[in-house]
């Protein structure tokens, strides 16, 4: 696989990056967060990673990065292959989507996208742990239990996460691609 | 005339999210993993996943020493000036006890059971919130088996998912793909078997179902596993009855029942690898 520098494909290095940040991310989540938030809610750092990336990358791209965070949390945590992947992806879409027409230089425009792309995710993770597994939660106990507090979660920790991927992008961290 | 570009995007889309509902379908039952990449990552990241873990519950300590430390250097404001420097040690030393106690109470567990035990320690988590299982540091290299059952010296655990060579999952008793055969200890009516599961909407309780309506079951009785199944040996505590009424129809009882393991706070448990106890060929995934 080489670099690329049209805006439709991320390169090598770009997979790389991610790759690693999102094992280091998985680790974090399981092993430090799940003691530190032993009760209630945990914060889904991959999920912010993911969405703000696709906030900044657009929707094709923010696909191709929810395929392999999800894919990488279905090894680690996964009832089964194919699970996370299949939320990270819907997350990750809908962000691309609503970054069309929000500034990128501005949190709050993030902020409210992975707000709501918490909410898509959770979702499709309710609608499949329901259709294969049966879910303990009824709709609206989900909803106020775990879709709220895990947004809110979320909605703040993007004023941290999401200007240090902006600027890291502005200095092309991740890798040299062109962007619209 | 709708551009064919847009439906290539559709078909394609659709394409991959039934390709991802037939892995997952696949998958989901004996969990067939992706084994180079899996092993790869799961053997080569336990070290680390076990140090960040335990990062994680030196910051927890650290914490609750913190938290601690602040309301004795209030307290000692009033009292001595100097009992506050020593605040610190004292928090360490009863720190030490209590780590000593828990691992004599293990120690001491696991001379005394019955079964051949593998003590193991928890190094991560499920995140997600809808899933409950932990991974630990012991895998198929140590002997480790899918089905074997987990305990602490408090009880029941649940049993052992997936295993990878130095590491395995661990499906709680709180997990709603977990179901156990239960019987109440007071009573051990053989009629009276139900079954444990995790209860819907409250994590902290576990629900005991499908008792006939006669069953000898009052609030305080202690619940254990009734053996059936050959995946837990019999009479491991899972909790104690704390409510009591009819299901939903009205036709059987059902119980609310308190864990006697903290699921929260789980750092180290035991792997049953063997117990006297003559297996029963044939038994459904995840259910006793």
């Amino acid at each position: 696989m080489t670099a690329h520098n049209s805006s439709d494909k991320l390169s090598l290095k770009a997979y790389l990056v991610f790759i690693f940040f999102a094992v280091i991310i998985l680790l974090i989540e399981g092993s430090f967060f799940s003691f530190l938030f032993s009760r209630g809610t945990i914060p889904d750092l991959l999920l912010i990673f993911v969405v703000c990336l696709a906030f900044l990358w657009g929707e094709k791209k923010g696909i191709v990065l929810g395929l392999i965070g999800g894919f990488l949390q279905d090894l680690f945590f996964g009832p089964a292959i194919g699970f996370f992947t299949l939320a990270k992806m819907a997350a990750a879409c809908f962000s691309g989507f609503s970054s069309r027409e929000i500034y990128k230089d501005q949190v709050i425009g993030p902020m409210l996208t992975v707000f709501l792309s918490t909410f898509v995710h959770e979702f499709v993770v309710f609608s499949l742990v329901g259709i294969f597994w049966g879910n303990r939660f009824s709709f609206f106990f989900a909803l106020d239990q775990i879709f709220l507090p895990k947004a809110l979660y979320h909605l703040v920790l993007t004023i941290l996460i999401y200007p240090l991927l902006y600027q890291a992008e502005q200095r092309r961290f991740f890798s040299p691609v062109s962007y619209k | 005339m709708v551009n064919p570009s847009i439906w290539k995007k559709i078909v394609t889309v659709l394409g991959v999210i039934l390709l991802l509902l037939l892995l997952i379908y696949f998958t989901e039952g004996n969990y067939l993993r992706v084994t180079i990449v899996d092993d790869l990552l799961l053997t080569y990241l336990t070290p680390v996943q076990g140090f960040i873990s335990r990062l994680g519950l030196g910051t927890v300590g650290f914490f609750q020493e913190l938290f601690a430390f602040h309301h004795s250097q209030q307290e000692n404001r009033v009292l001595k000036e100097e009992l506050a420097s020593r605040e610190n040690l004292r928090g360490l030393v009863l720190e030490l006890q209590k780590e000593n106690y828990r691992l004599r109470k293990m120690l001491d567990f696991r001379e005394h059971s019955a079964y051949e035990l593998l003590p193991s320690e928890v190094i991560a988590r499920d995140p997600s919130n809808w899933f409950e299982t932990i991974t630990i540091n012991k895998g198929s290299q140590h002997g480790v088996k899918k089905n074997m059952a987990v305990v602490t010296p408090e009880g029941l655990v649940g049993n052992i998912l997936n295993v990878s060579p130095s590491s395995s999952q661990v499906l709680l008793l709180t997990d709603s793909r977990r179901a156990v055969s239960a019987i109440v200890m007071r009573s051990r009516e053989p009629g009276d078997i139900g079954i444990v599961e995790g209860s819907s909407g409250e994590n902290v309780y576990l629900k005991f179902s499908n008792l006939p309506p006669e069953a000898n079951i009052q609030p305080g009785d202690i619940v254990i596993s009734s053996g059936l199944g050959g995946i837990f040996p019999k009479g491991l505590v899972i909790g104690t009855v704390q409510e009591t009424g009819l299901d939903q129809y009205g036709l059987l009882q059902q119980a609310l029942v308190l864990p006697s393991v903290n699921f929260n706070r789980l750092e180290e448990v035991f792997i049953v690898l063997e117990f006297p106890f003559k297996e029963v060929e044939g038994e459904e995934e995840g259910e006793e």
